[in-house]
């Protein structure tokens, strides 16, 4: 019976797995053979070894497309992290329209990424942009936002973090929600702030879902594409090229798909090595 | 269920997944004497005259050829997607591709060589040898056929010419008179001249400026002695002067405005709303100018590229029909039979680019654009004043790109791993534009380091 039931199981999962393995692993699987390869996607692909990976490490862009990409994550790590749990408490605190403020706060997530981008292109215009405009009211300005080489990358994390922030802070307030009330009362008896409370309350409790939301973000972060495809195409000057970007590049516009899959592969190891230094690093901070 | 059951319903499973797997791969496209050949170009359903035109041409076609099935898609081109359907077999056996591409395609061999097909062409002798430069590679053996070229040129807003006080019929001529006439309509959120400067189009319209300062881009001189190979040509002076221009007319004029991070889509945009009064751009752009973007036809002046020294060319665009490189032999005859039939025959056969002009009318298509002609003035003459009847546009607003374009030498892109350079170059028209202190050589010097190896590994 209980083989049988193993069996009716197993039956279940075939067209789940089959579909995740055709979508998700093959695709992966044949990434990773494709860095090895050279291949014009019409004749038979021939084995290329490392050369793929040396052509890459060749690519003066490479060191460039790597410490943007790193920029981009500390900017948004520094401006993009701390926001929505700011927002979160911010929110749980109030007591009347904080339905309103989730809708306006969750309402950049539900607009397609590609229309975002494209609205704060407008924003950032030098000549007739909304905030050059704005600015200029109060006698500030006009800044050139995407056209500097100093201001094109903090730019983009601005709108990343705009249209990103939403997502981040519903998750912090379910996990808000779970806090047990007790602990506040507990601290509000022994005459604690609202910052103590904070500091001492909301944060330690917080911690597992805080670990495992910077790890995501920095995943995230580290495979931008849209924003700088979108917005600067990469400059000026190659100042917002990313590895992502960079890839797209390899692939789409010069033709070289080893190269594109051999910094693909790259990018993921990279990331995987992360995730698993991470994970072994906090183990024990979350349950502290 | 016994475990022998269970592993026969997995085999099953396994079975029946298989076999739809197998559904998904393609066929030959050969059956039982009849080729199959996939077209693409085929217009979308926004221009239904020209779209039934197309459709009465396969029909026409298949009847004629009998032992051709002709399936039209109305895929426009997209290098984003090329590649995946090219290893997917989705591509079209005949593509339609901008001039942009063909290098890059001939070098990574994806299209097919079309030099014996083309010789039994009606009029394959007729060929102006210009039409067919874009797509004939290093080697001589020509991967595609023409379908529309033109000359770049500089395009320009006539009434905003006209507020400067500038005569809208005596456009510049030289980069000197572009500069004047831009410091002039330069204004409030009006630039009187810009630049495109991403994805890759910076480097393909200094590219443009190159030649008409008297330069290339590539050369193959001084490396006799290593074969045939090209090295880049970016330090030999005229495209340091052609960025020098620019930088002069960005910083010391303040004539080019303030966002220089502009695409196509964008500076043609802006161009049509009349915030822009010269950019440098193609003759079929007055198609997206009016349909796209709503510009006013009369405002629409095009002149051609202007040119500074030594200079006495311009850099040719436009599309070309090339072959998949998976097509059979057969289904490679075929293809080049209906790139002749649809493609070919307007430009040779008077009654057919009448034909093919009153369905573009009918849309609201521009009819009588100043194009390249593919042949020869005794065959391009007739079908020239076929079409010229039909003409929708405002054709003395072209007439200082006509009368001039034809002196100019029209020259291809660079041969070798041209998305290579322009992208590099795109970095150093960036620079200029945005930094003040940039030198234009400094940046060249960088790009031209960039792109050696590339050039290297692309030969």
């Amino acid at each position: 019976m209980t083989r049988g039931k193993g069996v009716a199981a197993a039956l279940f999962l075939i067209p789940t797995v089959l579909v995740f393995g055709l979508f998700s692993w093959w695709p992966i699987i044949r990434s990773v053979v494709l860095g090895f390869q050279r291949t014009n996607l019409v004749e038979a692909a021939t084995f290329a070894g490392l050369d793929n990976f040396r052509t890459l490490l060749a690519d003066p862009l490479l060191g460039l497309a790597v410490r943007n990409t790193l920029l981009f994550t500390g900017l948004a790590l520094v401006i993009g992290f701390p926001l929505p749990i700011f927002l979160a408490v911010l929110m749980s605190e109030l007591r009347r329209g904080s339905g309103l403020m989730r809708v306006l706060v969750y309402l950049p997530v539900v607009v397609p990424p590609v229309v975002a981008v494209l609205m704060w292109k407008w924003f950032y215009d030098p000549d007739s942009g909304l905030f050059n405009q704005l600015l200029g009211l109060v006698g500030l300005g006009p800044y050139p936002w995407l056209q500097s080489t100093g201001m094109a990358m903090p730019s983009l994390v601005l709108e990343a973090t705009w249209a990103g922030a939403g997502g981040a802070v519903l998750i912090y307030l379910a996990a808000l929600s779970s806090v047990p009330t007790e602990l506040y009362e507990a601290a509000e008896l022994d005459g604690a702030s609202i910052w103590r409370r904070l500091w001492h309350v909301t944060l330690p409790q917080l911690r597992p879902i805080l670990l495992i939301m910077l790890l995501l973000q920095v995943i995230n972060t580290f495979q931008v594409f849209t924003e700088p495809f979108v917005l600067t195409d990469g400059g000026p000057e190659d100042s917002t090229v990313t590895v992502l970007l960079l890839i797209y590049r390899y692939a789409f516009v010069n033709g070289d798909y080893g190269t594109a899959a051999a910094l693909s592969v790259s990018l993921a190891v990279v990331l995987a090595v992360l995730s698993a230094v991470y994970l072994r690093l906090t183990r024990t901070w979350g349950t502290k | 269920m016994d475990v022998s059951a269970s592993r026969k319903w997995m085999a099953g499973a396994l079975v029946l997944a298989a076999a739809t797997a197998g559904c998904a791969s393609g066929s030959s496209g050969e059956d039982s004497g009849t080729t199959t050949i996939t077209v693409a170009g085929m217009p979308p359903t926004t221009a239904a005259k020209t779209r039934k035109q197309f459709l009465d041409a396969v029909a026409a076609f298949e009847k004629a050829n009998p032992t051709i099935k002709i399936k039209p898609t109305d895929t426009q081109w997209d290098a984003r997607t090329f590649a995946t359907r090219l290893a997917g077999g989705n591509a079209e056996t005949v593509l339609t591709v901008p001039l942009t591409e063909p290098p890059g395609l001939i070098a990574r061999r994806q299209v097919a060589d079309l030099s014996a097909e083309i010789k039994s062409l009606p009029h394959a002798g007729d060929f102006d040898p210009r039409a067919l430069a874009p797509a004939t590679g290093a080697d001589g053996k020509v991967y595609g056929l023409p379908v529309t070229e033109y000359a770049l040129g500089l395009v320009y807003n006539r009434a905003l010419f006209t507020k400067a006080g500038l005569d809208p019929d005596q456009p510049p001529a030289t980069w000197d008179e572009v500069r004047a006439a831009a410091k002039k309509i330069a204004g409030t959120g009006v630039a009187g001249y810009t630049q495109m400067t991403v994805k890759n189009t910076g480097g393909w319209i200094l590219t443009a400026m190159t030649y008409s300062f008297g330069g290339r881009m590539e050369k193959q001189e001084g490396v006799k002695q290593e074969g045939d190979k090209y090295v880049s040509s970016l330090m030999d002076g005229p495209a340091e002067q052609a960025l020098r221009h620019l930088s002069a007319m960005r910083w010391q004029d303040d004539s080019m405005g303030a966002n220089q991070l502009r695409t196509q889509q964008d500076a043609e945009r802006d161009f049509a709303a009349g915030k822009i009064g010269m950019l440098i751009g193609t003759v079929n752009s007055y198609n997206r100018y009016t349909t796209l973007y709503s510009g006013k036809p009369d405002d629409f002046g095009i002149a051609a590229l202007p040119q500074q020294g030594a200079g006495k060319a311009t850099l040719l665009g436009g599309l070309v029909a090339a072959v998949n490189a998976k097509a059979t032999a057969a289904q490679r005859a075929a293809a080049v039979k209906w790139i002749d039939f649809y493609y070919l025959k307007p430009n040779y056969d008077p009654a057919a680019a009448e034909q093919l002009a009153v369905a573009n009318a009918a849309d609201k298509l521009a009819v009588g654009l100043p194009t390249l002609p593919f042949y020869g003035t005794s065959v391009a003459g007739p079908v020239n004043t076929a079409i010229a009847k039909h003409a929708n546009i405002p054709v003395a607003n072209f007439a200082p790109y006509v009368r001039d374009t034809d002196k100019l030498e029209y020259v291809v892109e660079p041969p070798v791993a041209a998305q290579d350079l322009y992208g590099a170059l795109d970095t150093a028209v960036q620079a200029v534009l945005t930094r003040k202190d940039a030198d234009p050589r400094d940046e060249l010097t960088k790009a031209a380091a960039r792109v050696a190896p590339l050039l290297e590994k692309a030969q």
